[in-house]
């Protein structure tokens, strides 16, 4: 049996020993760059999610955190239908990354592969509407859409055709959806197909692969990242968004977003718009965090 | 691979790049048309072009206030994500350590994170240490946004920056300091500088986050939206417009000193 | 090397803009031959080889395969195989899905794809449990077995090869060469082979076709290329020769401007008037002591270069420097900036043109 003493010397120098290495990965310049980035997420982003994640198991109708926990918001989800608006954010949301997967694939896939220098001015020009706050853009949307609006107008002045405004329905909200988030899957599906070496298609061509299969055996494996990142990115926007329906869907249908806002600010009930974001959060959160995993982020963004 | 298929699919895909730019600037360019009508309310065709509406945005207090606030959050944004995001994006990039992994994908989280939700938390989160909001505060919730963004942006650059570089200049007898200002910060300059663009313009165009966290201030896209949902002006299409020619001209202004810039650094 | 062309290139040019990469070339490749085309970077030979593969379209002239005119055929259908100079390994895939890749795509059952994978790894000495191994772990030498495995299991009639040992260093290149040269003996398949080093084209080729700014300068055996090189550029690429400029003094002797001298040469062709005579290192001699030879000249020793087995000397004459390659133990003994005098033979000069 060791001495009591030396007992005690050895665990000074096992602390002091640890100390050291903590002490010795602290100062790394890496740690210490990403130090003021972390603090500003801790305050900004993980001390909010706390804190709804506190209000959504407050009594409803309360707006201080002096109360015996319940789940009570929870259950009136379930109860109250609220489930609608999320099953309504998720349809959408799969409609708009479906088809914006579509639409983007062959116009990334020129920009990587095709269009040379001419694919920098494209770029710019798809990326200036993004920095056009989104319910001006969807408002231009209103304008060309409306009874009387830019097209409607056009066609019954011009035309002598007379139609129904497709604005406040269901396929106006998943036009502006793909409308908004086109981008977000553009530049990510790009990235990704750009990451397909010429040579490797090439090669898969020459061993006898026709166009479809390099397709699919080359060019979708190597860009699935890419895809992956673009698929996500879009899907959680879609699920979280609320300038759409409000705007373009009118009172169409109601998205979880607008449930949410709707709890916080007519409702005045903090802690039912607390437990929505809460499954929003876990929702969207664990999602991404598979992706992610799967994902290795040097190798995308070309570190050497 | 057939020449003329091959010029063929090359193309419908330019044909196809061409509907979608119309479609991204369909609903932009119906903004601006309506900005020219001089009717309370927006027809199609426009019966009576005029530019009346800007005169009176112009004079307006209202919009000059808004404008204001827009500004100073999209600048003080500016100002601060730059630093934090250069510093970020060397931990991204730069740097190996351990932690750099989960690091990256913890920036990654609030760009992938609702926006609306986002700022509703932060508005909880305020309230319940007793803070007031007003534009100061947007200026925080902004930044929680656009700083992992920005330091996206710049990692990009970060990537490609040789450590080799940085070892060379300090053989070469400079100081850290010195080789921080005289090699790093050069080189990674253009990172930095998309970086501060999209800072500005993501914090001049955002509308969740400060729907929720300016408090009795108000931003222009605020506003706008205000005015849309009920009461609309013809004030909104013409302020809508002139926000997104501002927001070109910066950004074009500003890609033309990167080009501009690469080119002197060539000769 | 005589037997029926099995490609045929006829007026081939590829034009970029105003680049004529490629131009109008014509050439017939027999069937079986090992053909290396050697020439700088920039003279066109990655070029000709794509539009050889299908992966770029001739501007000009006609690919003809056993006769037929194969232009339009794209690389899928040509049953030609190309090992790029990257070896475009999909990443994605295990070493053995690699080499599968074109008999998945022909739809050839598992079973069958799995036992010739192997038969070609053992071919190519590659281990039978790298079979499922990831190609981004294996080693740079493996990686060319791989790519060579890949391109033979599609079992091709030509085989084209894009510099794929330029990466490799020294000790390896020259196993990989040799291993190269026995597996075109064994499968008995043409060969197609670029290279920017005519001593690797030497270690290998049937044919070799120089190649320069877009045209082809000579084609030869490397024994013709090696004795008989048709130009100046041609015997520069050889590597360290003496190359001096000449012109016709009489019949049978020429003046050496940079020597300040004449020279016995070989026989001049009819109408000759200037050019280069090049003269291998190695049929310089050392004539201080004893010895004699057709030409002569003095001058100093500037510096020794150990090469290995064998010593390099430069000699200063007049404004030429002189290399002369001897084995180490035939080597000259003596010092930095002695006075030599150095001589070779008519025999052992090549008249060539610019």
């Amino acid at each position: 049996m060791a001495s009591p003493a030396a007992e005690l010397e050895s665990r000074a120098v096992e602390s002091s020993s640890r100390w050291a290495e903590f002490r010795a990965w602290i100062t790394q310049p890496g740690v210490l760059c990403s130090t003021p980035v972390l603090l500003l997420l801790l305050i900004g982003f993980l001390a909010p999610l706390l804190v709804v994640v506190g209000y959504s198991l407050m009594p409803p109708r309360t707006f201080d955190f002096g109360h015996v926990p319940t789940l009570e918001n929870f259950i009136s989800i379930v109860n109250e239908s609220y489930y609608r608006s999320f099953l309504w954010a998720f349809g959408l949301a799969c409609i708009t990354v479906v088809l914006l997967l579509i639409i983007c694939y062959p116009l990334a896939y020129g920009m990587a592969k095709l269009f040379g220098h001419w694919a920098h001015l494209l770029t710019l020009l798809l990326v200036i509407p993004l920095f056009v706050s989104e319910n001006i853009r969807l408002f231009g949307w209103v304008l060309f859409l409306i009874k009387r609006g830019v097209l409607l107008g056009a066609l019954e002045s011009w035309f002598g055709i007379g139609a129904d405004s497709m604005l406040y329905s269901v396929p106006a909200i998943v036009l502006g959806l793909v409308y908004v988030y086109l981008p977000f899957t553009l530049f990510p599906v790009m990235l990704g197909i750009s990451m397909v070496p010429r040579d490797v298609t090439e090669a898969a061509r020459d061993l006898g692969a026709s166009r479809w299969q390099v397709f699919r055996e080359i060019e979708l494996p190597l860009a699935m990242p890419g895809i992956l990142i673009g698929a996500m990115l879009t899907f959680v926007l879609s699920l979280g968004s609320l300038a759409e329906s409000k705007i373009l869907g009118g009172q169409a249908v109601i998205m979880i977003a607008d449930d949410i806002e709707t709890a916080f600010t007519f409702g005045q009930n903090w802690p039912l718009g607390s437990a929505l974001s809460v499954l929003l959060i876990l929702l969207v959160g664990s999602l991404v965090l598979y992706v992610l995993r799967r994902l290795d982020l040097d190798e995308i963004l070309g570190r050497r | 691979m057939n020449r003329s298929s091959s010029k063929l699919t090359r193309n419908l895909i330019a044909l196809w790049a061409a509907c979608i730019l119309v479609f991204m600037y369909l609903p932009l360019a119906c903004v601006a048309l309506a900005s020219f009508s001089k009717n309370r309310y927006f027809r199609f065709p426009i019966p009576k072009y005029d530019t009346v509406w800007y005169s009176k945005a112009f004079d307006s207090l209202t919009v000059q206030g808004l404008f204001e606030t827009s500004l100073s959050i999209a600048l003080l944004v500016t100002a601060i994500s730059v630093v934090l995001a250069f510093f970020g994006s060397l931990a991204f990039a730069r740097f190996d350590w351990r932690g750099r992994k989960v690091f990256q994908k913890i920036i990654l989280l609030p760009i992938f994170f609702p926006q609306a939700v986002l700022g509703l938390a932060l508005l909880l989160w305020l309230s319940s240490i007793g803070i007031i909001p007003d534009w100061r505060t947007a200026v925080f919730a902004h930044l929680i946004w656009i700083v992992p963004i920005a330091t996206l942006v710049m990692s990009i650059q970060a990537y490609s920056f040789d450590p080799a570089l940085e070892e060379a200049a300090f053989d070469l007898g400079a100081t850290r300091w010195q080789t921080f200002r005289e090699v790093t910060i050069p080189i990674l300059w253009p990172g930095i500088f998309s970086g501060a663009l999209f800072s500005f313009l993501l914090s001049w165009g955002n509308f969740p986050l400060s729907l929720f966290t300016t408090g009795a201030d108000q931003t222009i896209p605020e506003w706008l939206y205000a005015k849309m949902v009920s009461g609309y002006t013809p004030l909104v299409p013409t302020l809508g417009a002139l926000t997104t020619l501002g927001a070109a001209l910066v950004l074009l202004g500003g890609y033309a000193i990167i080009v501009f810039s690469r080119g002197k650094g060539a000769k | 090397m005589t037997g029926t062309p099995i490609l045929r290139l006829v007026d081939l040019s590829k034009k970029f803009d105003d680049l004529r990469a490629v131009d109008g070339i014509d050439l017939e490749i027999y069937d079986g031959e090992f053909f290396t085309v050697v020439g700088p970077s920039g003279s066109g030979k990655t070029t000709l080889l794509r539009m050889l593969g299908g992966m770029d379209q001739p501007s000009q002239g006609d690919i003809l395969l056993r006769g037929e005119r194969i232009n339009d055929i794209p690389a899928n259908r040509r049953p030609t195989c190309m090992v790029f100079q990257s070896l475009a390994l999909f990443p994605h895939r295990s070493v053995g899905q690699n080499i599968e890749f074109s008999m998945k795509m022909k739809g050839i059952p598992t079973a069958d794809r799995r036992a010739r994978a192997e038969q070609l790894m053992a071919q190519l000495h590659l281990p039978l449990d790298y079979y499922d191994k990831n190609v981004a772990q294996c080693s740079g030498g493996e990686r060319q077995r791989i790519a060579l495995a890949r391109a033979l299991a599609f079992d091709p009639e030509i085989l084209f090869f894009d510099e794929p040992l330029s990466a490799i260093d020294y000790r390896l290149r020259k196993t990989l060469e040799k291993e190269l040269k026995d597996i075109h003996r064994e499968t008995a398949k043409t060969f197609v082979y670029i290279t920017h080093s005519l001593e690797e084209a030497m270690v290998m080729s049937d044919r070799i076709g120089i190649m320069r700014e877009g045209k082809l300068v000579q084609v030869g055996t490397p024994d013709e290329i090696y004795n008989k090189p048709r130009n100046k550029f041609v015997s520069e690429f050889m590597g360290e020769v003496n190359i001096i400029e000449v012109q016709k003094a009489t019949e049978d002797k020429l003046e050496c401007p940079s020597l300040q001298t004449q020279v016995v040469g070989p026989s001049q062709p009819t109408g000759f008037n200037s050019g280069h005579l090049v003269i291998r290192p190695e049929s310089v001699r050392f004539l201080n002591n004893s010895g004699s030879a057709e030409n002569s000249v003095e001058g100093t020793l500037y510096n020794i270069y150990s090469l290995g087995s064998r010593m390099q000397y430069q000699v200063r004459v007049g404004t030429h420097v002189f290399l002369v390659e001897k084995l180490r133990e035939q080597g000259y003994e003596g010092e930095l900036d002695d006075v030599v005098k150095i001589g070779w033979d008519a025999r052992d000069s090549i008249l060539v043109s610019d």
